[in-house]
């Protein structure tokens, strides 16, 4: 799906012929956009702001709210990170190299955004859990707890936001001028070399697009946390889970206000990603 | 395009004419509907006691009576109905969730007017340890020791973790935990050291279970109906009965406004009233479920002289031993002020819970 959107983005035109038909169209999709993005948008902002300022600071700087928006902040950054790293490395593989079994791979990599984010927490459970063979070793070895603590949030958010990195980059890398990499080569560069002067410069904003587009899809994130983070006030409460507690607590205003706060974070990280991939088409 | 215009047409055409069909089925006058909304946990109960009602009014009317039943966690369950689930009766958790709805004026009529209070069935917040008890679990005051892992839902989430928390500050607080004092402060470093042991706050009473059944931490903390929903389903563990404990009310309710709009309030009163027989309330211990306890207040209408004579629900022999053992010392949520009181003193974004939780960061 993303890919999808990613691609139509960048390779449509706008029709310059102006019809008014085309008008119909135009107010349509804005009244669409309007209902269904921007007025709940908005609603969370007044919600959010009607208590006033003194209340809307209050629900943020309490030491059980702050710590859960900073845990969501942390964890979701290191996976954007982590995934922008590996996402790349798995498209330049997936464009590069041919092996069996490709194609499926290919389509596996959508699975994390079909799958119930509740079963992915069930799954890291029975995978990383503390009576498993994996989660056991680690506990006992190193000590390391993986889930219901940081690491298992870290890896929650792995699985879910896997494809967008892969997904904003692989079309570039397929429309790379594979000439360019055979000149380097032919000249002498060395892979890596090849790569960080010819193939990275390319990529870059395909790369953190595709990152600051996960960094944001991680901060919404509820039905696998609540699952695999353990939950416990400023320790393992992430922020969704936080808000989640407010509104089944009936403190609607402290929700808003962590709602808001989560929506601005997220709209910063989109609006950069969208600047972002503007400057790519545009250069 | 055209064609999928048209195909669309069809499908929403099919469509009205099911719902219409289906509106006008149950219009006749020789059967009604009735719509149960109910908290989850006692599910298993109500799949048994409904068949035995549909006969009995069956016998009694000559109506048929079909079940719509919905199965939430009782606060989401309470919200869907004040929102406009049309219920024609509840079945919760915890009286706080009934109290929204008689805010929210969907709920008339005095539904606690009868001997038991408007409960329909009780249970108590007991300790589940692994087979055998390998940890030697024997009261609430080992919970707190270190190395010891606990789980229990999240206040937050699930009202029905809030009697989890009320049941361990409760039995400090009143002198029945070892190595704290009676009293306001005894019972705070008690919950503290508690919550410090806690690794897993789920969101709700049987996520909470189903975490514990995956092989995570020592002890669960959770209701005597759950052991045996959990015994009934296969897992294994032991249960331990605290010293003391406190007493789990889950009340039941005709929904006024929406009995009412349906026209079928005779039958939902008749329902409610069915729970408190006998032939019910054994379905209810058979799940684990404890019958309501007898109120000592008098029932509006009748005169002192000529109370009417509370009936006692339990089963025979169920109180013997096996089934439910005696606890020492059982206390209500009534003890602690009531839930209106409990909800702020103990559960708003700075009260005694917000405070422990700090306090065991630490």
């Amino acid at each position: 799906m993303a890919e999808a959107a990613l691609r139509a983005g960048k390779e449509t035109q706008p029709n310059p012929q102006v019809s008014f038909g085309a008008w119909g169209l135009r107010a349509m999709a804005l009244t669409y956009l309007l209902v269904l993005i921007a007025a709940p948008i908005l609603i969370i902002a007044f919600e959010g702001l009607r208590h006033g300022w003194d209340i809307f600071w209050n629900s943020v700087s309490q030491p059980v709210a702050a710590s859960a928006i900073w845990l969501s902040v942390w964890t979701a950054a290191l996976m954007a990170v982590i995934n922008t790293v590996m996402g790349t490395l798995t498209a330049y593989v997936l464009v590069h190299y041919r092996f069996p079994g490709k194609r499926l791979l290919d389509t596996v990599i959508d699975l994390p955004f079909a799958i119930p984010t509740l079963v992915t927490g069930v799954m890291l459970v029975l995978l990383y859990g503390p009576q498993t063979i994996i989660g056991g070793f680690f506990q006992q070895t190193f000590g390391l707890r993986i889930l219901f603590a940081p690491p298992g949030i870290v890896l929650a958010l792995m699985f879910i936001s896997y494809p967008f990195v892969i997904r904003a980059v692989q079309p570039v890398l397929a429309k790379l001028d594979l000439n360019q990499e055979e000149a380097a080569h032919t000249l002498g560069a060395s892979g890596w070399t090849t790569f960080r002067r010819i193939v990275l410069p390319a990529i870059l904003s395909a790369m953190i697009t595709g990152g600051m587009l996960s960094f944001a899809r991680a901060l919404g994130e509820f039905g696998s946390l609540a699952i695999v983070a353990g939950n416990i006030p400023l320790r393992t409460q992430v922020a969704t889970v936080y808000i989640y507690g407010q509104v089944e607590g009936g403190n609607l205003p402290a929700a808003s206000a962590v709602s808001l706060v989560m929506l601005l974070i997220a709209l910063v990280t989109t609006l950069a990603a969208d600047w972002l991939m503007r400057r790519r088409t545009h250069a | 395009m055209k064609r999928s215009t048209r195909l669309s047409l069809i499908l929403f055409s099919l469509l009205l004419l099911v719902t219409s069909t289906s509106i006008s089925a149950q219009d006749a006058p020789s059967s009604i509907t009735l719509t149960l909304a109910a908290y989850t946990t006692p599910r298993e109960a109500y799949v048994e006691i409904i068949p035995l009602f549909q006969a009995y009014w069956q016998e009694q009317t000559g109506q048929e009576v079909t079940f719509q039943e919905s199965y939430l966690g009782s606060g989401a369950q309470s919200r869907a109905v004040a929102g406009g689930f049309e219920a024609d009766i509840v079945a919760l958790s915890l009286e706080r969730d009934v109290t929204r709805l008689v805010e929210a004026g969907l709920i008339t009529h005095d539904w606690q007017n009868n001997e038991y209070n408007g409960m329909v069935s009780t249970s108590l917040v007991t300790l589940l340890v692994r087979p055998g008890n390998p940890r030697n679990i024997q009261d609430w005051a080992d919970l707190a020791q270190e190395g010891i892992e606990v789980l229990t839902p999240d206040p937050a989430t699930s009202g029905g973790a809030q009697w989890n928390i009320i049941a361990a500050y409760g039995a400090a607080y009143r002198g029945h935990v070892e190595g704290y004092e009676a009293g306001e402060e005894g019972a705070f470093q008690f919950l503290v050291d508690l919550l410090n042991n806690v690794s897993v706050l789920d969101p709700s009473a049987r996520d909470s279970v189903i975490t514990y059944s995956t092989g995570i931490g020592d002890v669960l903390i959770t209701y005597e109906n759950e052991y045996y929903a959990g015994i009934a389903a296969g897992d294994e563990y032991d249960i331990v009965y605290p010293s003391s404990t406190i007493l789990i009310e889950n009340p039941v309710a005709v929904v006024d406004s929406y009995a009412d709009a349906h026209g079928v309030r005779e039958a939902a009163e008749a329902f409610v009233q069915f729970l408190y027989t006998p032939e019910a309330q054994a379905i209810f211990a058979s799940k684990g479920y404890r019958p309501p306890v007898i109120q000592a207040v008098e029932v509006d209408g009748a005169d002192a002289t000529e109370e009417p004579e509370a009936v006692s629900l339990w089963p025979e022999g169920a109180l013997e031993e096996e089934l439910f053992p005696i606890v020492e010392d059982i206390f209500t949520i009534v003890d602690f002020g009531g839930w209106d009181e409990v909800g702020a003193t103990f559960f708003s974004e700075t009260g005694i819970f917000a405070q422990a939780i700090a306090e065991a960061q630490e």
